[in-house]
């Protein structure tokens, strides 16, 4: 639980420093984006720094008295469940109804400030990394899902990335590395639509993708928690929300997983899944449950609760080819399944 | 958590009385059963159920047995059972969600795939059920059993037949249908 209001609370504190970002006007935005990039923008980066030191006691502030809120909150949602110990945090944080709205307040804020940098501080032409990120906004606010999609990518991008710095401390020495982790992740988020875009189309062409449209679908945004038509085999959304990002760092962090995002909970008994279980992919469908539940299905029917079909008595990763007409068909499948990512 | 330890001394069938089950040994099939996950799980879906604001269906356990739930449809619009309310009740076996929980109409339901005493003839209860299924996906594919009925196998032979005729099926939807209170 208290890592989901963690992450609610690093979204905060980066729409803070945007704050900051964006009062002092000597700094362009796009040294944010590019700061990783370009020495010379290191200078930039700490005068960004002093402002947003500046800024601290009001971030402060609004901390404390979001943390308290998040207290209140904790203290009704305890009584709901009646205590089942580990289990609790995202499916309380689901509970309330206080929660998802707040995060829906946050989101898109972040989202508009992202807008702002890119519309209204800087050319197009001379920051093509926060330009690009622009466009994948509003491209996407014109999708069905529309504008709730969208924000919450940015805001999975940067929980992503805010959860790799030391949590809770807001000391001065953190700023830098916030500007570092925020530049991070701006250009994490390009290089992730770059990343899919190319993936999608097979196009390995680096330079096209600072201007092509990255239209490719985002899995674990595709579908609101209310959705009528929501498949059942996804996992609880608000769960991965908070959790999912964190839970696999490094290269499949952004959900290029094969198979759509790996959920953090088990679907079937619904107990957190480890990091031998995300791993594990008993079946081509790509439905993902725990070792015990599928051991127990194994005992039963051995079918896959997502699909229906048995399960083979290999699993994918620990597959030994027997004979050559069966190696044909999996690898035709794994490479399909490959294509598809 | 008093449904805990009640639950734990019944491990093939749940919803009998708690003092029935000391009489009855474990049956050979049944298999140690964590009954803590089967708990997990129906409260997670519980949780699910109540925040998903699906309109037209819900559920909520039975007083303070979670093994027993009752759950509510309303008719689709545009379709004959428009306007109209049934409950069900749900029970969970002790293998739950590997083994589907058994469905029931409690309100009667003139419908080809139900029966008088409201039993349900649907695929995904019986051999087409899947541990990935749960409470909601029960109650919105019944929800849409109403509308679209399977009439190659009725268990309702004149409800089936009835079916071609709208109209008088909508007669007889209202002239049978009893709201309970």
């Amino acid at each position: 639980m208290v890592a989901a209001w963690k992450d609610q609370f690093r979204v905060f504190r980066i729409r803070d420093r945007l704050d900051s970002a964006m009062v002092s006007d000597s700094i362009p935005n796009a040294s944010i984006a590019l700061a990783s990039s370009n020495p010379k923008d290191f200078a930039k980066k700490k005068r960004a720094n002093r402002s947003a030191k500046l800024k601290q006691c009001k971030l402060d502030a609004r901390r404390e008295q979001w943390l308290s809120q998040v207290k209140n909150k904790g203290g009704c949602k305890e009584e709901v469940i009646g205590g089942s110990g580990k289990d609790g945090g995202p499916i309380r944080s689901e509970n309330e109804r206080g929660m998802p709205m707040e995060k829906l307040e946050i989101k898109p804020r972040v989202e508009e400030e992202i807008h702002l940098s890119s519309d209204s501080e800087f050319s197009p032409s001379n920051s093509p990394t926060s330009h690009s990120i622009n466009f994948t906004a509003s491209s996407r606010s014109n999708s069905s899902s529309g504008r709730s999609s969208s924000s919450s990518i940015s805001n999975g991008c940067y929980s992503g990335i805010m959860s790799d710095e030391d949590e809770g401390d807001v000391g001065d020495d953190d700023c830098l590395d916030d500007w570092e982790a925020m530049a991070d992740a701006l250009a994490a988020i390009e290089d992730n639509h770059q990343k899919q875009e190319n993936s999608q189309l097979g196009v390995t062409n680096q330079e096209s993708g600072g201007t092509a449209v990255p239209r490719s679908p985002i899995h674990c945004q595709a579908w609101r928690p209310d959705d009528e038509f929501r498949p059942q085999s996804l996992p609880n959304l608000s769960k991965q929300y908070s959790f999912k990002l964190n839970s696999e760092r490094g290269g499949s962090v952004w959900g290029r997983r094969n198979v759509g995002p790996v959920p953090t909970s088990c679907p079937i008994c619904f107990e957190d899944l480890d990091g031998t279980d995300s791993s594990f992919l008993p079946c081509f469908c790509g439905f993902r449950l725990c070792l015990f539940c599928h051991k127990r299905i194994l005992e039963e029917d051995a079918r896959c609760p997502g699909c229906r079909k048995e399960y083979e008595c290999d699993s994918v990763e620990g597959e030994t080819i027997l004979d050559g007409g069966s190696l044909t068909v999996r690898l035709a499948r794994s490479c399909s399944m490959v294509t598809r990512s | 958590m008093a449904t805990t330890t009640n639950v734990h001394h019944q491990d093939s069938n749940p919803n009998t009385p708690a003092v029935a089950a000391p009489a009855k040994q474990t049956v050979p099939t049944a298999k140690t059963v964590d009954t803590q996950s089967v708990l997990k799980r129906l409260q997670s879906e519980l949780m699910a159920l109540m925040m998903g604001g699906d309109s037209g269906i819900s559920a909520f356990p039975e007083e303070d047995n979670i093994f027993c739930w009752k759950g509510t449809i309303h008719g689709s619009k545009d379709t004959v059972f428009e306007g109209t309310e049934y409950k069900l009740s749900l029970s969970f076996p002790s293998d739950y969600p590997f083994k589907p929980p058994k469905v029931k109409f409690e309100t009667a339901c003139f419908h080809p795939n139900v029966d008088v005493y409201g039993n349900i003839c649907l695929d995904i209860l019986q051999d087409k059920w899947s541990s990935a299924y749960d409470v909601r996906t029960i109650l919105l594919s019944i929800q849409s059993l109403l509308g679209e009925p399977n009439i190659s196998s009725p268990l309702n032979t004149q409800a089936a037949s009835l079916w071609a005729n709208q109209e008088e099926y909508r007669k007889m939807v209202e002239k049978l249908y009893k709201p309970s209170t």
